[in-house]
């Protein structure tokens, strides 16, 4: 019997074993010795392209292989937490990336080729959300400015300029309504929308985002009423132009649509504008390739001088100080930065290139931006200067769905005073 | 009930004492799910709390924060927020369950026609995954019903009910207990099942009407498990996650926030210091909770 139970134990451990030490080795090599990294991409709608250039990257050396990962960016922060990042990446640069910039946790890339040829004007745009010290811990990839997207038909069919100040704005919006077309396409199903989109170019029009959020850091705990800057003072005027044009000119079931939804219903026409950044156009041209679009800054002011453009750096390029293959990864970010394939890329999704050897993006849907973007004209959108842990989208989606700007305001201030002091 | 447990265990002691050594494959089974549990249940919410008094993002540099995140947690009005709706959501949600479930349950074990088949069709929304119903019923709210009620000319069916700050709630409810009912409703079946058909009988020679008898027989002989699906329901409503993330993503506004929502936003947004200070707010909630239950069930539901 003891002979017996002890053979079954045995049998049991060796059983279990089996599979633990399965999971071991496999985890060292890939077959053929090829080095394997794990390259994120945060951008949905270029997939494609950068699907054939990483295969391109592949058949060009037998050194490493590169493996696309798409599944977006909130399985990236949580892997960071699990201390698993990806290898490198090309993501949004937002306040939750700068949070890894400023622990340190994303490694130095002053060293590589790439980063001499990046454009030292578009620096304030990537220190607004912090650094670490000595350290280049992102490098620009692509920088999109977004604003107003109109459809030249429907303007041309009622005879309207694009408008330059906030009552010329009204005027058009009157005519279209009169003639029975929505102005806007809302879509405040998906509340990032109307953050991008209804808030941030309301508020860039009209706020220094830049100055602003200074003097919020500043404030620190002690943002209120009688800090020197606060949502409730500085926001509230500028939202309530926002909730005029939400209010009055959108199409009628807004509020339940999303943002697949707006990409069909204005390429079919529905609507004169749409305010969605220059991703949506190939989104727009898979129903109507040949529509006539064009962009323009929404006029928030009576000073056509006020006009600007909201900008991102929609793709930064990273390399986490976890990573296990800092070289290998090296190597295919100067792979990326080639200057054919970072203006490929700038142009398959009509971005602006930031090295200084590349020329001025010039497609017809975002020529009306190349103006504002080479003078300077631009703001970081405020929705992606709050920090992510306070929903301010979610606070933009209830503005437009009828909230009370002023208490939804006063929250924010008490989110932005309780972060400070927590952190 | 509670007579014949205690002589059972009177009956028991005097044997275990005798023969006191157990069987060690019995440890050893017990071992897989043990190291299991410790490494991904025990470790990792030990590790939480631990950061919860702390500064740390989940990465990188942190420092001591000593009580921080617990003070800023209880002047917040979003984590007030999910809590309130979390609790009332499945209350609400629990109710509506459970009446539905019982009433399905006593009508699928009457003597009516296609009882299988039926008991079969009540089943099915037990087995499809909550995000996949939640992406359906999202459709379904945001398309479907209003084109239906521009059809037909009724107004208020026009906007999304997900889009109405003040009853996207419905919705989640609706969905919720749409997947949670075959749940109840199977446990419920099992338990009037269980009834003996003499009391009946013997209900209907007394002259009790069939609302009489579900009143007096049916509804106290199923008690404990209707006590078993309000726990285990209300339990499972509190975790709410992914049939709220499918239908609103905790919108409009932050009016459908749930406590898990919170939470996971934390580990994703950088905030994951904090959210585990509510993390661990939450597990004192649930661990209180239990003890409730243990309080009120114990020696009830001997099943």
């Amino acid at each position: 019997m003891s002979l017996k139970l002890t053979r079954t134990l045995r049998m049991a451990v060796l059983a279990l074993c089996l599979p633990l030490l399965a999971g071991l080795l496999s985890g060292c090599t890939g077959d053929s010795g090829k080095e394997t990294i794990r390259f994120t991409f945060s951008k949905r709608e270029a997939i494609g392209f950068m699907t054939k250039l990483v295969a391109d990257y592949n058949a060009s050396q037998d050194e490493t292989e590169v493996v696309l990962d798409t599944s977006g960016v909130d399985v990236v922060s949580a892997s960071f937490v699990r201390g698993n990042p990806p290898d490198i990446a090309l993501a949004n640069y937002n306040m939750e990336t700068a949070r890894f910039v400023q622990r340190g946790a994303l490694s130095d890339l002053s060293g590589t080729q790439a980063s001499t040829r990046i454009r030292k004007d578009l620096q304030p745009l990537m220190d607004q959300y912090g650094s670490y010290p000595d350290r280049t811990s992102a490098l620009p990839y692509s920088i999109m400015a977004s604003s107003v997207i109109y459809n030249k038909e429907i303007f041309a069919a009622h005879g309207i300029e694009v408008p330059k100040t906030w009552s010329e704005l009204l005027a058009a919006c009157d005519a279209l309504k009169a003639a029975g077309v929505a102005p806007f396409y809302g879509t405040w199903k998906d509340d990032w929308t109307v953050a991008q989109g209804w808030f941030d170019y309301s508020v860039g029009g009209q706020v220094d985002t830049l100055d602003f959020f200074e003097k919020l850091a500043e404030a620190g705990t002690g943002v209120g009423p009688d800090s020197p800057a606060s949502f409730q003072k500085d926001f509230e005027q500028p939202v309530g132009k926002m909730l005029k044009l939400a209010g009055t000119y959108v199409n009628k079931d807004a509020a339940s649509r999303g943002y697949g939804d707006g990409n069909l219903a204005f390429a079919q026409g529905k609507a004169a504008m749409y305010l969605q950044g220059p991703w949506a156009f190939s989104e727009i041209a898979k129903t109507a390739p040949d529509l006539q679009l064009g962009t323009f800054p929404l006029p928030m002011t009576e000073n056509p001088e006020d006009l600007r453009v909201r900008v991102n750096v929609d793709l930064a390029a990273w390399i986490p100080e976890g990573s296990k293959h800092k070289d290998a990864a090296r190597d295919f970010l100067e792979f990326l930065y080639q200057p054919e394939n970072i203006e490929a890329y700038n142009k398959s999704q009509l971005g602006f290139t930031p090295t200084v050897d590349a020329d001025a993006a010039l497609d017809p849907r975002i020529e009306g931006m190349v103006e504002y973007y080479e003078k300077g004209h631009v703001y970081q959108g405020p929705s992606v200067l709050v920090p992510r842990t306070i929903p301010i989208m979610n606070y933009t989606q209830a503005l437009v769905l009828g909230a009370d700007p002023a208490a939804t305001f006063r929250t924010l201030d008490a989110d932005w005073a309780r972060l400070a002091f927590r952190q | 009930m509670s007579t014949t447990t205690t002589t059972r265990r009177g009956q028991g002691r005097p044997q275990s004492r005798s023969k006191r050594r157990v069987e060690p494959v019995f440890y050893f089974f017990l071992l897989p799910s043990l190291v299991l549990f410790t490494l991904a249940i025990t470790v990792p919410g030990l590790v939480g709390i631990f950061f919860s008094f702390t500064d740390s993002i989940g990465i990188g540099d942190w420092k001591f924060a000593g009580l921080t995140n617990y003070i800023a947690i209880f002047s917040d009005p979003a984590i007030l927020q999910s809590y309130l709706f979390t609790f009332g959501f499945s209350l609400i949600t629990v109710l509506v369950v459970n009446i539905i479930a019982f009433l399905l349950a006593v009508g699928l074990t009457s003597q009516i026609r296609m009882k299988t088949a039926l008991r079969t069709i009540f089943v099915i929304p037990m087995v499809v995954s909550g995000i996949i119903i939640a992406y359906v019923f999202n459709f379904l709210f945001s398309n479907s019903l209003p084109s239906a009620g521009a059809g037909s000319g009724i107004s208020w069916l026009e906007t999304s009910l997900l889009a109405n700050p003040d009853l996207a709630w419905v919705a989640i409810v609706v969905v919720t207990a749409w997947q949670a009912v075959p749940g109840a409703l199977l446990i419920y079946i099992a338990g009037l099942v269980s009834i003996p058909g003499d009391v009946y009988e013997a209900a209907e020679i007394d002259g009790a009407s069939k609302f009489q008898q579900l009143l007096k027989i049916t509804a106290p002989l199923v008690a404990g498990y209707v006590v078993i699906n309000i726990i285990l329901g209300f339990k499972g409503f509190l975790n709410a996650y992914d049939i709220i993330v499918g239908l609103t993503n905790g919108g409009p506004g932050t009016s459908t926030r749930s406590i898990a929502m919170t939470v996971i936003a934390g580990f994703n947004g950088g905030d994951y210091a904090y959210q585990m200070a509510n993390a661990t707010i939450f597990f004192i909630v649930a661990v209180l909770i239990s003890l409730l239950q243990l309080s009120l069930t114990r020696g009830r539901n001997t099943l």
